[in-house]
C-alpha cells in the first residue's frame, strides 16, 4: 500500500512517494526513501514487492549509470524510460517477474522540457502531465484532474501536491504520516521539505 | 475478465476509392481506471503503411518496437521499403513465432501498395491473416464497430468522405464502450501523403 | 623469415608487429579510394570503383556505399564481402540501440561497436582479420556531423576530410592542402555543431571531385567508375541520399573545371 505520484509542469517535475514500508498488518519503517537517482536530471520512484524494488532498481540504477561512464554522456529521461520498459517487458515473460510500478521523471537539458513516464508492472508506459499508481491512485486521480492544468508553476505544483497529501490523509485507510517530495528542473534535482498539511 | 479487455482499445480501418483510412481511439486503461488520454495506439510503418494495435499496452509497445526494428533492417537491406502485403506477413509470422505464450494483440493493418492499391486486414493474436475489402475492426468496442461500419460504409468513398465515414463509425462506437474512447485519431492514406486528423469525442 | 610469426593473427613478430594485420592493411590500399570531406552542413563520401566491364549489370546499386543507419553512411574499401559482413553487424547493432533507448544510435557508438569486432579477429585464435576499412559519415543530436575511418586492427578515428584505398597517401595530402579550415584565431568551441569548419556543401562536393580527379588513374571521371552519397539534414533529421550514375554525371559536369587540369598534369 505505497501512495506514489508525480506531476510535470512545461520545465519541471515534482515527484512524492510516502516514506513507510510495510509487511502484512506491521509497519517496518517510516523513512523510507523509494526515489532513485538515475542522472543528475533523472529520478525514478519505484513501489511493489520489496525484494524485487531493490533487485530491479539497483539494476537499473547500476546501468545507467555504467552508460555514463562507458560513452561520457548521460541517457535522456525518454531513453531511460525506454531502457526500463524494456528491461521490465523482458522480465514480464520470463520466470522472474518484477512486481514494481514507477514513475520516471526527468528533464532533458536539450530540448528544455520536463517529462514523467509511467510505467506498471506490466510494463505498459505512457508519457503523462500526471501520474500514480496501485489503490491511492483512486483518490490522487481525482484531486489530479480536477486541479492539474499544463501551464502550473512549481508552486502551483507544491499547492497540488499538498491537496493531493490532504486527500490520502482524510480518505485513504492506510497512515501516512510522512511523505518525500523531490524535484527535477534545470538546476537538477532536490528534495524538498513540505509543510506537513 | 479477459487479458484482451484489460486496457481497453477501438480500431478501425477502411477501404475508399484510391485510398484508405484507419482511426483509433486514444485511452489507455487499467480495467474501469483511465490512465492515460493520449495513448498511440496506430503507428506508421512506412508513408503509407500504417498499423493499429489493440489489446495489452505493453505488447503494443514491444510489438511495435520490434516491427519497427524488422521493417528497418528490411529497408536497409532491400533498399526499398516494405509494401502492405509483405508487410503483414511479417507481421504474421513474429505472432505465430509465439504460438504458445503469445503477445495479447489483435493487430489491424492499413496502406496502399506500390500501385495505389487499397490494401487492409486484420489479424489474430497468432498471426492469422484476415484481409478485407471493405473494412476491418478490433479491440473492446469490435462489435460496436461492426455495425456501425454496417450501415455507414459505401464502395467508392473518395478521402473527406471516407474521413467523414470513418470518423462517424468510430465515435459512435466508442459512445457505447465504456472501455475505449477519451479521443481519437484518424489517417487517411492517399497516393499525394497522409492526412492525419485529431477528433474531440465525449472525455467520459 | 616472416612466415613462422604471421601463420596465426595472433603472435607478434619479435619487433613488436601482427603481420596479417599489416597484409590486412595492404590488401586495403589496393581498394578502390573512398573518400569523405565534412562540412558546416553536410559530409560528402565518394567511393571508386574497380573493374568495371560493360559485361556487369549495373543495376545492383551500390558496392561500395551503404547506409548503417538512418544517421550513419559508410564507404567501404577492401573485401567486398567481409565488408558485408560488418555492414550487416552495424545495421543490427543500430536497431538493437533503438529498440533499447528509443532513439538513434550516437555515430561513435557505432563505430565503436563496429571497431570491437574488427579488434577481435585481431587477437582471437585462428581466424584471419577483416580485410576492410571504413569511412563512416554521420550525425547525432550530441555532436552534429562526424566523420569517422576505422582500419582492420580496430583503430578508429575522427577527420574533417579522410581518404582510404588506393592513392590515399596522395589524396590526404590534396585534401590537406585544399581543405579551408576555420580560422585559427576565431577557432569553434569545442561544443559547436559546425564542426569547426568554414566548408559548405558546394566546397565540399567541388573538394571532392578534385581529389578523385588527381587519385583515380583515368582519362575521364565517370559516373561507370564511381559512388557519391552525402548525408545531410532535412526538416532537422539526418537525410541520406545515395547518387544515382545521373546525377553523378550531373555533379561531375558542374565541377569540370575544376576536374579538367588534372586531365592535363596527367
Amino acid at each position: 500500500m505505497d501512495a506514489q505520484f508525480a506531476i510535470v509542469g512545461r520545465d519541471f517535475a515534482i515527484s512524492v512517494t510516502d516514506t513507510g514500508v510495510s509487511r502484512s498488518i506491521v509497519k517496518m519503517k517510516h523513512n523510507q526513501d523509494k526515489s532513485w537517482q538515475l542522472t543528475p536530471y533523472t529520478i525514478m520512484t519505484v513501489t511493489g514487492e520489496p525484494g524485487d524494488i531493490e533487485m530491479f532498481s539497483e539494476y537499473i540504477q547500476s546501468n545507467i549509470k555504467l552508460y555514463s561512464v562507458r560513452n561520457a554522456q548521460d541517457l535522456t529521461p525518454k531513453e531511460i524510460a525506454n531502457f526500463i520498459r524494456g528491461e521490465l517487458a523482458e522480465a514480464l515473460r520470463s520466470r522472474n517477474a518484477f512486481s514494481v510500478n514507477l514513475l520516471v521523471t526527468g528533464f532533458d537539458k536539450v530540448t528544455g522540457e520536463a517529462s514523467l513516464y509511467r510505467i506498471d508492472y506490466l510494463a505498459s508506459m505512457a508519457k503523462v502531465p500526471f501520474g500514480s499508481h496501485a489503490t491511492p491512485s483512486f483518490i490522487l486521480y481525482s484531486v489530479l484532474d480536477r486541479e492539474y492544468t499544463p501551464d502550473i508553476t512549481l508552486e502551483q505544483g507544491l499547492e497540488i501536491v499538498k491537496k493531493c497529501i490532504a486527500a490520502l490523509k482524510t480518505r485513504f485507510v492506510v497512515d501516512m504520516p510522512e511523505f518525500t517530495v523531490k524535484v527535477v528542473d534545470a538546476q537538477g534535482t532536490r528534495s524538498i521539505d513540505i509543510v506537513q498539511v | 475478465m479477459s487479458i484482451m479487455e484489460y486496457c481497453g482499445a477501438a480500431i478501425v480501418a477502411m477501404v475508399g476509392k484510391d485510398c484508405v483510412a484507419i482511426a483509433s481511439d486514444k485511452r489507455l486503461g487499467q480495467q474501469q481506471l483511465t490512465v492515460d488520454m493520449e495513448f498511440q495506439k496506430v503507428f506508421p510503418i512506412t508513408e503509407r503503411t500504417y498499423i493499429g494495435l489493440s489489446g495489452l499496452a505493453t505488447d503494443v509497445k514491444t510489438l511495435h518496437d520490434r516491427l519497427r526494428m524488422r521493417v528497418n533492417l528490411y529497408k536497409h537491406r532491400e533498399e526499398r521499403v516494405i509494401e502492405p502485403k509483405t508487410f503483414t506477413h511479417l507481421l504474421s509470422h513474429m505472432l505465430y513465432e509465439r504460438r504458445f505464450g503469445s503477445y495479447f494483440i489483435s493487430p489491424v493493418v492499413a496502406g496502399l501498395d506500390k500501385n495505389n492499391r487499397p490494401y487492409i486486414c486484420a489479424l489474430d493474436t497468432i498471426g492469422c491473416i484476415d484481409s478485407s475489402s471493405d473494412f476491418v475492426v478490433c479491440g473492446t468496442a469490435a462489435t460496436n464497430l461492426y455495425g456501425a461500419c454496417e450501415s455507414l460504409w459505401e464502395p467508392d468513398l473518395g478521402p473527406e468522405e471516407l474521413f467523414e465515414t470513418i470518423s462517424q463509425t468510430l465515435l459512435s462506437s466508442i459512445d457505447r464502450d465504456a472501455m475505449s474512447g477519451w479521443g481519437a485519431v484518424v489517417h487517411i492514406i492517399t497516393p499525394s501523403g497522409v492526412i492525419t486528423r485529431d477528433l474531440k469525442s465525449r472525455m467520459d | 623469415m616472416a612466415r613462422r610469426y604471421d601463420s596465426r593473427t595472433t603472435i607478434f613478430s619479435p619487433e613488436g608487429r601482427l603481420y596479417q594485420v599489416e597484409y590486412a592493411m595492404e590488401a586495403i590500399s589496393h581498394a578502390g579510394t573512398v573518400i569523405g570531406v565534412l562540412s558546416q552542413d553536410g559530409i560528402v563520401l565518394a567511393a571508386e570503383r574497380q573493374a568495371t566491364s560493360k559485361l556487369l549489370e549495373q543495376n545492383i546499386g551500390s558496392e561500395k556505399i551503404y547506409e548503417m543507419n538512418d544517421n550513419v553512411v559508410a564507404g567501404v574499401a577492401g573485401l567486398t564481402a567481409d565488408a558485408n559482413i560488418l555492414i550487416n553487424q552495424s545495421r543490427v547493432i543500430a536497431q538493437r540501440y533503438l529498440l533499447r533507448y528509443d532513439s538513434q544510435i550516437p555515430v561513435e557508438q557505432l563505430v565503436r561497436r563496429l571497431c570491437d569486432l574488427k579488434q577481435g579477429y585481431t587477437q582471437f585464435g585462428g581466424l584471419r582479420p577483416f580485410g576492410v576499412s571504413f569511412l563512416c559519415a554521420g550525425w547525432d543530436s550530441s555532436y552534429g556531423f562526424q566523420l569517422y575511418q576505422s582500419d582492420p586492427a580496430g583503430n578508429y578515428s575522427s577527420w574533417k576530410a579522410a581518404c582510404i584505398g588506393e592513392n590515399s597517401g596522395n589524396a590526404q595530402s590534396i585534401l590537406k592542402q585544399e581543405y579551408k579550415d576555420e580560422e585559427k584565431d576565431n577557432a569553434a568551441a569545442p561544443d559547436s555543431k559546425t564542426a569547426g569548419t568554414n566548408m559548405t556543401m558546394d566546397d565540399a562536393l567541388k573538394l571532392t571531385c578534385l581529389v578523385l580527379s588527381k587519385t583515380i588513374d583515368t582519362a575521364k571521371l565517370t559516373s561507370e567508375k564511381l559512388e557519391f552519397a552525402t548525408l545531410t539534414l532535412k526538416n532537422g533529421k539526418p537525410n541520406i541520399r545515395i547518387y544515382s550514375s545521373d546525377e553523378i554525371d550531373e555533379v561531375l559536369n558542374k565541377y569540370e573545371s575544376v576536374i579538367k587540369p588534372s586531365d592535363n598534369s596527367n
